[in-house]
């Protein structure tokens, strides 16, 4: 933030203790994107863009590695979408200078939620539909483009349970998954993202006036401080509630990150042969011959 | 002055790509001795790359495999050190570092420590190795102690190798970089616990010290470098950049050791039949040998 104007306010609040540097985060993600590519054979990169600011910042962090000509980002609206999130998508596109297509996503979710029986489908049934059509989108480009589908979820949302799975959280390869969403921020301003896109409350976009934190009712600087806790000093719920946290809270986050393991793993498979993708036959996802030729 | 040139091959090893990695070490071999070096040291799992699951028994190598006695031969009449995944007669795999001089293997050592706990699952794949031995290099003049990454977690591993006679303490590593919290001196969390020990392994042995981490990216895991050498006061002698692949050179003044250890005698004040003495009573005192004593 050297840059800054000393007397502008911070574009977010940064809790201390995530702070990351910056630097070396921005030298690892690209570096890593480009051996992902490397190693599959692919030359370049699709994803979804959302007008957001994880998105925007792996669309950033996507263009560092290998050059906006390497990537597609496609937008894709549901009619119940904000028009200020198409266009911050939109400002995305234009500073970066990468390929892009606007797919709407309105006439393949109707069309099955308009169905007899469907019409009275509840927002966390569209919301999932809706971003598991994007997934569809995004790997039939996949194909078209020649591309590997980043990911574009946070450590945040992948720990809370906040993604819909095979959905969003559907990917290649996801450069900025290990890093909350203070960090993402963090991150973000130091790649250059927009600053509107920076400061703007985050939000599924599922319907209009819709904010993730409005939603999950916690800020995400306060989630973000437990779940460091939590999971990467190991605390247990008791010495988090000790440092000073609400008890309720903390109970609260514990449960979702709980509930929420089956997310983030691959689903098991019943033991019945001498060796089992997974649990005896275990190799590096990319080896010798498994590039794309 | 007794002057010896080492590059420090700071080399991004692709994944089980066993023939791509020896071709590689054939060119920073050539290309160090074309730069006047005498010894090219490699990093941990140079040959094969390090995050390799099943695939360790597919890229496996005797000790006197013709590949490393090639690998040998191209080091002419100075020396290598590379890392590979051997095979011994009873078919254990080791993750192994040998030195290569003489047109052949003049020695290997096996990992000791595996890392099993946190992102690493050695002791799954890998047999752990059963000691530290210092190693005389005739072509170089010099007592070498080899040893490899986790090895130098443990205090015995620098200490034995000096006692042993090593002036030259060689560790070859595959960090990957982890931890980039605001605040570390360079970034990463992990370099910076690096830095600590192997300037305070150098000074308390009154050794040289080479330290050779790889780069490039194994799945998730990406590799930090800043392979470096290190004096006998525990003093930057040539560091390499984070991240990026490097060649880099040092000179090492090889009287700097002699000069140290007479003038702070450290090695020669140690008392290793105190600790022997020591540590005798407390492993019986751990199989229980000894009542009431400790636990």
């Amino acid at each position: 933030m050297s840059s800054a104007d000393p007397v502008t306010e911070p574009l977010f609040p940064l809790p201390a203790e995530l702070a990351i540097d910056t630097d070396a985060a921005r030298r690892i993600t690209t570096a890593f994107i480009r051996a992902q590519l490397q190693q599959a054979g692919f030359p370049r990169v699709v994803l979804g863009l959302s007008g957001g600011i994880d998105s925007a910042l792996v669309a950033y962090l996507v263009a560092e590695a290998v050059g906006a000509e390497n990537l597609l980002a496609v937008l894709m609206p549901y009619r119940s979408s904000s028009p200020a999130s198409r266009g911050d998508a939109e400002e995305v596109v234009r500073r970066l200078g990468c390929a892009s297509e606007l797919v709407e996503i309105t006439p393949m979710v109707d069309a099955y939620f308009g169905a007899p029986g469907r019409e009275d489908a509840s927002a966390l049934r569209r919301g999932n539909a809706m971003a598991r059509v994007r997934m569809i989108v995004l790997y039939d480009h996949s194909v078209t483009w020649g591309g590997l589908v980043a990911g574009t979820g946070n450590k945040t949302e992948a720990l809370i349970g906040y993604t819909t799975l095979f959905g969003d959280s559907a990917c290649a390869f996801n450069p900025i998954g290990d890093l909350y969403k203070s960090q993402v921020r963090q991150l973000s301003e130091a790649v250059g993202v927009p600053a509107e896109i920076i400061r703007k409350a985050p939000s599924a976009d599922l319907w209009p006036g819709q904010t993730d934190e409005a939603e999950v009712g916690f800020s995400y600087a306060e989630v973000d401080r437990i779940l460091w806790r939590l999971v990467d000093r190991r605390l247990t719920p008791d010495e988090v509630v000790a440092e000073g946290f609400d008890a309720a809270l903390v109970d609260r986050i514990d449960r979702m990150v709980a509930g929420a393991e089956f997310k983030r793993q691959v689903p098991p498979i019943a033991k019945l042969g001498p060796r089992t993708a997974g649990i005896d036959y275990l190799y590096p996802r990319r080896r010798p011959r498994s590039a794309r030729t | 002055m007794a002057s010896l040139r080492i590059a420090l091959a700071q080399t991004a090893p692709r994944l089980g790509a066993l023939a791509e990695n020896l071709a590689e070490h054939a060119q920073r071999i050539a290309e160090a001795r074309g730069q006047g070096a005498r010894l090219v040291v490699f990093p941990e799992l140079g040959l094969t790359g390090y995050l390799l699951q099943d695939l360790a028994a597919e890229v496996a190598m005797p000790r006197d495999d013709p590949r490393l006695v090639a690998l040998a031969r191209a080091a002419g009449d100075g020396a290598a050190i590379v890392s590979f995944v051997e095979e011994s007669e009873d078919h254990r795999l080791f993750i192994a570092a040998a030195l290569l001089e003489g047109g052949g293997v003049r020695h290997v050592h096996r990992k000791v420590h595996l890392p099993t706990y946190g992102l690493f699952d050695e002791e799954r794949f890998f047999a752990a190795g059963t000691g530290f031995r210092a190693v005389r290099s005739e072509a170089l003049g010099v007592t070498l102690g080899i040893a490899v990454c986790e090895d130098f977690w443990h205090l015995p591993a620098p200490w034995l190798l000096a006692l042993d006679g090593a002036q030259l303490l060689v560790n070859v590593s595959s960090s990957p970089g982890r931890d980039v919290a605001a605040g570390h001196a360079e970034g990463i969390g992990t370099a910076g616990s690096w830095r600590t020990l192997l300037r305070t392994y150098a000074q308390l042995t009154t050794s040289h010290l080479l330290y050779v981490n790889r780069v490039g990216v194994d799945e998730s895991l990406s590799f930090w470098g800043g392979s470096e050498a290190i004096g006998p006061s525990g003093e930057t002698l040539a560091q390499a950049p984070l991240h990026d692949p490097a060649l880099q050179l040092v000179d090492l003044d090889l009287a700097e050791v002699r000069r140290r250890r007479i003038a702070t005698p450290l090695l020669r004040d140690e008392r290793p039949e105190l600790v022997a003495r020591r540590l005798d009573v407390l492993l019986r005192t751990r199989a229980g040998e000894i009542p009431g004593e400790g636990e």
